[in-house]
């Protein structure tokens, strides 16, 4: 069974804070980690990479698109990294 | 049940007056109402009001990511590659209904730490790092400061966030990230290698045990190494980045490889404008990463008026990301970006826009002459730009955001003064900033009013008019005092009369060097106001002088923590000019050996933390190659001493004198005793309350009663009395001069910086009872030229009279805040009434004076039900801030404040 998706991971999602952000599509106040609407879009993360490499500890990973694949961490937002690949089509 | 002192009080027939000039009516009276932001800003400033302090890992991942990679670089040029780095990647976020966008984060209200400055004071208290951090002093402030728990501030963890440093809120999923990249730094920040060679600092344990005794508040090399300045938005206004890109480009050709006669740093140019370059191309590909998403938003936005908007911004955003702005929009759009950019580059409070208004005054003039913009219009960007630079955050340690900034950023904003030819220099747009500040009241910009005789009547009663509705701001500032300051202190550097004329407020309160700078626009030449001078309110900061005399008083040994300060003194004491002089000397010792440890600990700062950005928007780095770490700001005699306390200083030397050696009331045996048992009176932390009057008596004992009385009715500062207003005189006569004994890193002599913001709460907190009857644990008096609350019960008139009984130009600030009744200054016969009173005290010298309007009831009510008062602004020490916002001890010692009811002299 698939994790719902939540607002935070998705692009149109605002974040105003921690908890919460203002949906692009609605412009209402969601919470970050109540689940996704059908307008769900995907947003860019490290965990979404194909070049993310997970590591041992929780929520910290690597980066095997830079040399010596320095840390990352999955929930590291990738909208601006040059090397960010989507894992999944 | 316990005795409070108010009893004690009773049974001398001796009171303290809370209340002045009258008194308050019978009912809670409202401040005057003061008009109603846009619809568009009252939706953004609410979004700002249910926002939480959010801070993220994203900033600082990418800079450590490049900055680790890069190990074989020139210092600077690393950094400026890491700032690159991280700048080019921060996540664009955009809300809805935005005009003016682009923020610290991806947040609303975002920071970040910075543990390239220190890593220590975040951490968990078991955390090894901050236990080390705990042991050299550097956390200890952080213990004695609290914060309000309400508004936005996370002080605990919940749910998925986690709490750090005392305020800031950060997902639990980049906590291990934001510690690995914390652990990253270990050894290598400017706290960690400032702290390796200071203690080759001769009396360096005396400068440690002043940090663990809380007798100095921080050290601002690794805390907030920059700020309480004036930022320089000139070069981008004039030139635009890809000019400016270019120019540092060419210059690179001119010096490579060339000394041009200076052996020591000319070739060092090469690698400054290396870095220039770098940071610039990172700052504008930040700005094109904003245009861009402001382009996605309007392609699928379906609200036709939205999707315009959304297209304003991206043209907005792709035309300043290279060229000059054509509008004002653009201009202050600009402004407000680099702005942003250069707070993202250090953990800065204070950074100040100076006078934005005459700075912006080219492009608003030419728009409105064009038809291309009304008032309207105008207005509803200034207000949007409020809640914009409200949003800001300053992410360091409880100590210093809680203890010492109570959670404000101080983006000062000045408006009036005079103009490089001494003429008014106020204009148009300064009084919709002014309108903007009052119908979208909120924390910042905080505004400073640069008083002078010539400007006109009408804008000092626009100034006034927004005193009243009780926003805290405009702060008045002597212009002529400040100008008079500035030739002082920086004629060796070469600022002349003209010169002076720019000065700006950086900062809450700290006179700022300023030039003037020569635009063009649209053919049109102009001379726009901007800062030159490197940060100020850095160095000795912040000595508290009641804990200087107790330190006196029981031979070097802090009674709190059983530490000892300093050497015993071992003299007797037995003549007021003995003690006064063994003040002097101990406060003399603690700047020597502070001086020579910030001085150190800035050195580091410069020298791997270099400022790129906010450097070379500074006149005249790009022209000499040179950056902050090299000199090249005009103005670089900028270190300075601050102290807090000075009121309590001063009435505790006057019980002194009064009860131990003129009237031999009590012998110093027996004074000293009372003070070590609090005058029977439990800590205030027990009471739970910080103000003097809520204090209760620890059992029946009556023992030090009189004792308590006598010095509690003791001559006080504030009531034009000779007897206490010379001890003044004489101790700022000394402590300005002093402090020029001091030498700073830049080889340029320290001067005197007088004013507490908060830290009379937490220096209060940790000082036992003192001679003048304030008990342990209490907040002293704020401010610096403020009375000490219930003391002053002659009237404003003779307040300023001993205020103003010593020069103060000699120093770069004093601080006088006042508590007035809405009544008392009601209506437009109020206004006029608050200008004179404003004059009186400009014209005898005051250097700075600010009004807190409200009725104390409101203050009271406001304690018992924060829900209801989201939105209550008060004046604290230099800022206004949230009521919410701030921690208990300062809403005790605003409430307590001698309210006055009248303002007749």
């Amino acid at each position: 069974m698939s994790v719902p998706s939540r607002h935070m991971h998705c692009r149109n999602y605002a974040p105003v804070d921690v908890v919460k952000g203002i949906c692009h599509v609605t412009k209402a106040i969601v919470q970050a980690d109540d689940d996704a609407c059908p307008a769900f879009d995907r947003l860019p993360r490290c965990a979404e990479c194909k070049r993310y490499v997970s590591g041992e500890a929780e929520y910290v990973g690597a980066c095997s698109a830079e040399p010596g694949a320095p840390m990352t961490y999955p929930d590291l937002i990738a909208v601006t990294c040059e090397s960010f690949e989507w894992r999944h089509a | 049940m316990s005795r409070k002192l108010t009893d004690v009080l009773a049974q001398a027939d001796a009171r303290l007056e809370y209340h002045a000039m009258g008194t308050p009516p019978a009912q809670p009276t409202p401040r005057e109402a003061a008009g109603a932001p846009s619809p568009r800003a009252a939706r953004l400033r609410d979004l700002y009001y249910g926002a939480l302090s959010s801070a993220s890992n994203e900033f600082p991942h990418w800079y450590t990511r490049a900055y680790m990679r890069l190990d074989n670089e020139i210092p600077v040029v690393r950094r400026a590659l890491a700032l690159e780095s991280a700048f080019r990647h921060l996540t664009p976020t955009i809300f809805p209904g935005e005009l003016l966008v682009m923020g610290k984060t991806h947040h609303y209200r975002g920071s970040f730490p910075m543990p390239w400055l220190s890593e220590g004071y975040y951490m968990a208290a078991e955390n090894q790092l901050y236990q080390d951090a705990l042991a050299r002093g550097s956390a200890s402030a952080d213990a004695v400061s609290t914060f309000g728990t309400g508004g936005g501030n996370v002080t605990r963890s919940f749910g998925p966030v986690v709490s750090i440093a005392g305020k800031f809120g950060i997902r639990r999923e980049e906590v291990p990230a934001m510690l690995l990249v914390a652990h990253a730094w270990e050894g290598r920040s400017v706290d960690d290698i400032g702290h390796k060679y200071e203690q080759m600092a001769p009396g360096y344990e005396i400068k440690e045990a002043l940090m663990r005794s809380v007798t100095c508040m921080f050290d601002s090399g690794y805390t907030l190494p920059q700020g309480r300045e004036v930022v320089n938005y000139y070069y981008p206004l004039q030139f635009g980045f890809d000019e400016l890109i270019e120019m540092t480009e060419r210059k690179k050709t001119d010096v490579a490889g060339r000394a041009d006669g200076d052996g020591l740093a000319g070739m060092n140019r090469l690698y400054n404008y290396e870095a220039a370059s770098h940071v610039l191309r990172g700052v504008r590909a930040w700005i094109e990463n904003y245009a861009r998403e402001a382009r996605r938003l309007e392609a699928m936005e379906r609200d036709a008026v939205q999707r315009r908007e959304y297209a304003e911004i991206a043209d907005c955003l792709e035309w300043i990301a290279h060229r000059p702005p054509r509008t004002f929009r653009e201009a202050l759009q600009l402004t407000w970006t680099v702005h942003v950019a250069v707070l993202n580059e250090d953990v800065i409070s204070g950074l100040s826009p100076g006078r934005l208004g005459q700075t912006l005054w080219p492009w608003y003039e030419q728009d409105v002459a064009a038809g291309r913009l009304d008032e309207a219009a105008a207005l509803e960007l200034l207000e949007c730009l409020r809640v914009k630079y409200t949003c800001l955050d300053c992410f360091a340690s409880m100590g210093v955001v809680g203890g010492v900034l109570s959670g404000n950023t101080f983006n000062n904003l000045s408006v009036g003064g005079l103009d490089r030819d001494g003429r008014p220099a106020n204009n148009r747009l300064e009084e919709l900033i002014i309108t903007a500040a009052m119908t979208c009241a909120s924390t910042q910009p905080t505004l400073t009013l640069l008083y002078d005789d010539k400007l006109p009547e009408s804008f000092l009663l626009k100034a006034m008019e927004c005193i009243k509705t009780g926003t805290g701001y405009p702060a008045v500032v002597n212009n002529r005092t400040a100008i008079e300051f500035l030739i002082g202190q920086y004629g060796s550097e070469g600022m002349d009369l003209e010169e002076a004329r720019a000065i700006a407020i950086g900062g809450c309160l700290e006179t700022s060097p300023c030039s003037w700078m020569p635009l063009t626009l649209n053919g049109r030449p102009y001379w726009i106001p901007g800062g030159s001078g490197q940060p100020t309110s850095v160095g000795v900061h912040f000595l508290s002088l009641p804990k200087i005399l107790e330190l006196v008083l029981f031979d070097g040994v802090d009674r709190r923590t059983g530490l000892r300060v300093f050497p015993a003194h071992g003299r007797a004491l037995g003549s007021y000019e003995e003690l006064f002089d063994q003040v002097k000397a101990y406060f003399a010792k603690a700047v020597e050996v502070l001086s020579l440890a910030n001085n150190i600990q800035h050195d580091v700062w410069r020298k791997n933390n270099t400022a790129v950005f906010n450097s070379l928007l500074k006149p005249d780095c790009l022209e000499s190659g040179h950056l902050i770490h090299e000199l090249g700001y005009r103005y670089n005699a900028t270190h300075n001493v601050e102290t807090c306390g000075t009121v309590n200083l001063v009435n505790s030397l006057a019980a002194l004198k009064s009860l131990v050696y003129d009237r031999g009331f009590v012998s110093l045996p027996a004074f000293r005793q009372a003070l070590a048992e609090n005058f029977g009176f439990k800590m205030a932390d027990e009471v739970g309350s910080f103000s003097l009057a809520s204090q209760e008596k620890r059992g029946d004992s009556t023992e030090h009663d009189r004792t308590h009385v006598e010095c509690l009715t003791a001559p006080k500062y504030g009531n034009d009395n000779p007897y206490v207003d010379d001890i003044l005189r004489e101790w700022e006569e000394w402590f300005c001069t002093k402090c020029r004994d001091y030498e700073s890193l830049n080889a340029m002599p320290y001067y005197a910086c007088q004013i507490s913001v908060s830290t009379h709460a937490p220096m209060g907190a940790v000082t036992m009872a003192t001679p003048d009857g304030r008990l342990a644990g209490t907040t002293f008096a704020d401010a610096s030229m403020s009375a000490y609350p219930g003391t002053d019960r002659q009237g404003p008139y003779a307040l300023f009279s001993s205020a103003t009984c010593w020069d103060h130009s000699l120093s770069q600030n004093s601080q006088l805040n006042l508590k007035i009744h809405p009544t008392a200054i009601h209506g437009r016969a109020g206004t006029k009434k608050l200008l004179e009173l404003t004059r009186s005290y400009m014209r005898k010298g005051g250097f700075h004076i600010q009004y807190n309007v409200v009725d104390s009831r409101i203050l009271k009510d406001a304690q018992e039900h924060p829900e209801e008062y989201r939105d209550l602004l008060v004046r604290v020490a230099g800022f206004t801030q949230y009521w919410v916002e701030i921690g208990k001890p300062i809403q005790d010692e605003i409430i307590a404040r001698t309210e006055y009811e009248g303002v007749q002299g």
